[in-house]
């Protein structure tokens, strides 16, 4: 009798690896630094394309948004907050907060789900 | 003053039951002159829906529908509109306030995603992302990358600005095949 093997290519997201992987790439970016107005251009740029090389190296078939707020400590408030539409099966989102002692970084990824 | 504002902050957060992970910091005064070297930050309220979903859907395997581009693409104009005018409506008047603009942020979201929704846009999938800060002497830098189809994918963003305050509103669409 011919057995039928089906497998399902769909995974969801996975939030802690994200996070951690997300949190490296902070750290090797801005990990020592202080402010630095005329450096923090560069800094976003790399912390999110770097973040963004590292989340597609793990091969899994996501679309991904990588968004960073980098702001100077000096006693002002920020919120943020996010709002999705999309399937909560497959897609996910992960925040990842970091600050030191000059200043604060959030960093939002969101993975939408591709079917391959 | 700093142990009536933990007590006050503690309070607060009982009352919402909401996840806090730094117990033992300050909340540095706002009034302080000058720059704050070494000012210590509260996270006050975070917010992360789903994950505690025990038995989550199963996930639904589509259909092929061999429709590779989308037959209406996102309108980022109306969508940049949507934006303006949810901003201006909702925070003309504002001062920057924290619990104020914790709700607001929330709120804006939610609403732009309803009106982002009711466009009717089909089989694209929309990420909202609100940054509301207050206006003080710091500099600040948001920015953001993205790993999509650019022919299908798009954005749309809208900053907005009064005295006290601003606030960032941007708009992701994914389109799903």
């Amino acid at each position: 009798m011919p057995v039928i093997l089906k497998i399902i290519l769909t995974v969801s997201f996975n939030t802690d690896e994200a996070s951690v992987t997300v949190k490296e790439c902070i750290e090797g970016i801005i990990g020592g630094i202080d402010y630095n107005q005329n450096k923090v251009n560069q800094w976003t740029a790399s912390i999110v394309e770097h973040s963004l090389t590292q989340l597609v190296k793990q091969g899994k078939p996501f679309k991904f948004i990588v968004n960073c707020a980098i702001m100077q400590k000096s006693g002002a408030g920020l919120h943020t907050a996010n709002s999705c539409y999309w399937d909560t099966a497959t897609d996910g989102s992960c925040t990842v907060r970091w600050e030191n002692r000059t200043m604060y970084c959030v960093v939002s990824v969101f993975a939408v789900a591709v079917t391959c | 003053m700093s142990d009536f504002a933990k007590e006050k902050a503690a309070r607060l957060l009982k009352k919402r039951g909401s996840v806090s992970s730094l117990g033992s910091h300050d909340v540095k005064a706002k009034e302080t002159a000058g720059k704050t070297k070494d000012s210590i930050s509260t996270l006050s309220y975070i917010e992360e829906p789903g994950h505690h979903e025990d038995n989550p859907r199963p996930t639904v395997q589509m259909e092929n529908t061999f429709q590779l581009a989308p037959y209406r693409r996102f309108p980022v104009l109306t969508v940049n509109d949507i934006l303006k005018d949810v901003l201006s409506s909702y925070l003309q008047e504002e001062k920057y306030e924290a619990e104020l603009c914790r709700q607001m942020t929330k709120t804006i979201s939610e609403v732009i995603k309803a009106r982002v929704k009711e466009l009717m846009v089909p089989r694209y999938k929309i990420v909202v992302l609100i940054s509301i800060g207050q206006l003080s002497d710091q500099n600040m830098r948001i920015g953001s990358r993205c790993l999509w189809d650019s022919s299908n994918d798009t954005f749309s963003s809208h900053s907005f600005k009064n005295s006290s305050l601003f606030a960032l509103a941007n708009v992701y669409a994914v389109y799903f095949e």
